[in-house]
C-alpha cells in the first residue's frame, strides 16, 4: 500500500504512459531478457562491410523460407523432377517467382559470404583469439558452395544432369571414400539423396556450425578496426542498434531480389539428354572450367581442395598480431593474385566454347 | 569524411585495380584462341548442339542459326568423325538452312548417339564414350514429349514495385538509424 502511495505522488513529474509497443518490449523482456541483446560493440561495426556475415546468415533464412515453399511442388524422382519444376514455374501460384527469388538468392549467399571472407581477412580479424571462429567461417563457406551446387543439380536440365555426372567423377576419384557418390550406393536415386541432402542435411549441419560461430562472435566480442587511429578508445553502440541496422539492409536485399526474380528470373533448359556434354557450370563454379579443360575432372577436386586448404591455413600463416592490410602487403598480395586468378578463369572459361570432359574428345 | 575512411577507400581502388589488371590477362589469352583446323567432329557437333540448346532467346535466332552452322560445317571437315555419324550431321545442316533449329538439335544429339526424350534416371547408364549409332532411339514418342521451350519472362509489376518499395524502406531505415 505504502508503495502505491509513493507511486501516486511521483505520477505528476512523469510526462507521459509507456507507449504500447514500450509495455510490449518491457513485457517481452521480462520473459525472454532482451535487454541482454543491449550490449555494447565497436561503432565501426555498424558499417555496411560488418554487416556482410549478418546479411548472409539473414539469405539463408530466406533461402529456408523459399525452400519449404518450393518442396510442397518439388519431386525428386528423376524420371518426373525435370516435369515438376516446369510445373512450378508455369502452374504453381506464385512459383515462378519464388523459384527465382530462392535461385538470386543463392547467388546473393556465395557472394556475400565470399566478401565477407574477404573483409575478416583484410582486416585481419581471424587473428588470435579468433582463429578457430576464423575455420568455422571457412567451413560455412564450405557448406554454402555444396548447398549451392546440390540445388543446382535438382533442377534437372542438362546442366544439372551434367554437374551430377561430374560429381560421380569425382566421387570416383575418391576411391572407397567416395562411395556416398556412386550412384549404386543406397539403393534409391542420386539425384533423390542429393535432394535430401540440400534440403536437410546441409541446413541442419549450416545451423549448427553458424549458431557456434554466432556465441564466439559474442564470446570474443568484435576485433578491433585495423583503420583506427590515436590511443582514445572507440566509441560504442549498442547490438540492438545493429540488428535494426541489420533488418533495415534486409529489406534492401528483399528489395533487390524481389526485383531480379521478376525481371531476370532463372533459366530452366530442356530435359536432360545422356551422351552429350554440351553446358558450362553457373558463374560461382564456372572458375574450375578452364582447370578442368587443361588437367581433367580431376582438376575440380585438387582446385577446390587448393582453395579450401589455402583458406584453412590463414590463420597459421599470418601470425603477427597486425591488423592493418598496408603491413601485411605480402598476404594481401597473396589473396589478390588468387581472387584476381579466380576472377580471370571464370572471364576465360564464359568466353571459351564448351568442352566434353567426360570421357568424351 | 574521416582519415580512416580515406586511407580505407584509397585501399579499395588500389585493390581492385590490380585486380582487374590481374582478371583481364588470362580472359584476352581465350580471346586469342583460334584455328579449330583439326577439332574432332564430335567436339564441334557438341559445340552446335550448346548453341542450339542454350541459346534461344539470348541471340537472334538467325544469329544462332548462322554460328551453329558454321560449327556443323566444322564437323563435316573434320579429319577426326569418330563416333558422329555424317548423314544426319548433313541433315542438321539442310535442317537449319530451312530454319528448322528443333529438328536441326534432335539429328544432331542423334548423329552422336544420344537420345533426345528419353528419361534419364542414373547417370551410370549414361554411355559416357559415344555410343551405337544403331540404337533403336529417337522414336516418335520420344521426339513429341521434347519440351524445348525456354521457360522465361514474366508479367508482374505488383512485384517490381513492392521489391522497389522494400529498397527504399530500407535505405530510409539504414539513414535514419545511423
Amino acid at each position: 500500500m505504502s508503495e502505491q502511495g509513493a507511486s501516486v505522488e511521483t505520477t505528476p513529474s512523469e510526462p507521459t504512459a509507456p507507449s504500447t509497443w514500450r509495455r510490449l518490449w518491457d513485457s517481452l523482456d521480462e520473459r525472454l531478457g532482451l535487454k541482454g541483446l543491449q550490449y555494447p560493440i565497436p561503432e565501426h561495426a555498424n558499417k555496411l562491410a560488418y554487416s556482410l556475415g549478418g546479411l548472409t546468415l539473414i539469405t539463408f533464412v530466406l533461402m529456408v523460407a523459399t525452400g519449404i515453399y518450393l518442396t510442397q511442388f518439388y519431386n525428386p524422382d528423376p524420371a518426373v523432377a525435370h516435369e515438376s519444376v516446369r510445373r512450378i514455374i508455369t502452374s504453381v501460384s506464385f512459383g515462378k517467382f519464388i523459384r527465382g527469388f530462392h535461385y538470386w538468392g543463392a547467388m546473393a549467399m556465395i557472394v556475400l559470404i565470399g566478401l565477407h571472407l574477404l573483409r575478416v581477412f583484410v582486416s585481419g580479424s581471424f587473428k588470435r583469439p579468433r582463429e578457430a571462429n576464423w575455420l568455422f567461417g571457412v567451413v560455412l563457406a564450405g557448406i554454402t558452395a555444396t548447398l549451392f551446387f546440390t540445388g543446382t543439380v535438382l533442377k534437372w536440365d542438362q546442366e544439372s544432369l551434367e554437374a551430377l555426372e561430374h560429381n560421380i567423377e569425382i566421387g570416383k576419384l575418391l576411391g572407397r571414400f567416395g562411395f556416398w557418390f556412386s550412384p549404386t550406393f543406397g539403393g534409391i536415386p542420386f539425384l533423390t539423396r542429393l535432394y535430401v541432402v540440400h534440403i536437410a542435411v546441409l541446413p541442419f549441419l549450416f545451423t549448427i556450425v553458424v549458431s557456434i560461430h554466432l556465441l564466439l562472435v559474442k564470446r570474443l566480442k568484435m576485433a578491433p578496426s585495423p583503420f583506427r587511429k590515436g590511443p582514445e578508445p572507440e566509441p560504442t553502440r549498442p547490438f540492438t542498434k545493429h540488428l535494426a541496422e541489420l533488418g533495415a539492409l534486409a529489406l534492401v536485399l528483399v528489395g533487390v531480389l524481389t526485383i531480379l526474380a521478376v525481371l531476370a528470373p532463372p533459366p530452366h533448359g530442356p530435359a536432360p539428354i545422356e551422351g552429350i556434354e554440351i553446358t558450362k557450370p553457373p558463374w560461382p563454379m564456372l572458375w574450375v572450367y578452364p582447370i578442368e579443360d587443361w588437367v581433367g575432372v580431376a582438376g575440380i577436386l585438387w582446385a577446390t581442395l587448393a582453395i579450401f586448404i589455402a583458406l584453412f591455413l590463414v590463420p597459421f600463416v599470418d601470425r603477427t598480431p597486425e591488423r592493418s592490410p598496408r603491413r601485411r602487403l605480402p598476404m594481401m598480395i597473396a589473396a589478390g593474385v588468387v581472387v584476381a586468378t579466380i576472377i580471370g578463369l571464370i572471364v576465360y572459361a564464359a568466353v571459351q566454347p564448351v568442352a566434353s570432359h567426360i570421357g568424351m574428345g | 569524411m574521416s582519415e580512416g575512411t580515406h586511407v580505407h577507400r584509397r585501399w579499395l581502388a588500389r585493390s581492385l585495380a590490380v585486380v582487374g589488371a590481374l582478371a583481364l590477362g588470362p580472359a584476352s589469352v581465350a580471346l586469342a584462341h583460334e584455328g579449330e583446323e583439326n577439332v574432332p567432329a564430335i567436339t564441334d557437333v557438341q559445340e552446335a548442339i550448346a548453341i542450339l540448346a542454350e541459346h534461344p532467346g539470348v541471340f537472334p535466332p538467325a544469329e544462332v542459326a548462322e554460328h551453329a552452322i558454321d560449327k556443323v560445317g566444322d564437323a563435316l571437315e573434320s579429319n577426326d568423325t569418330r563416333g558422329v555419324l555424317l548423314d544426319l550431321v548433313s541433315e542438321a545442316k539442310d535442317a537449319l538452312v530451312a530454319g528448322k533449329t528443333d529438328d536441326a538439335l534432335t539429328l544432331l544429339e542423334r548423329s552422336i548417339g544420344a537420345c533426345p526424350g528419353a528419361p534419364v534416371i542414373e547417370p551410370q547408364d549414361a554411355p559416357r564414350a559415344p555410343p551405337s549409332l544403331s540404337s533403336p532411339c529417337p522414336s516418335v514418342a520420344h521426339i513429341q514429349v521434347l519440351d524445348r521451350t525456354p521457360v522465361g519472362g514474366t508479367e508482374e509489376p505488383v512485384l517490381i514495385a513492392v521489391g522497389a518499395v522494400l529498397i527504399l524502406a530500407g535505405l530510409g531505415l539504414v539513414r535514419r538509424i545511423r
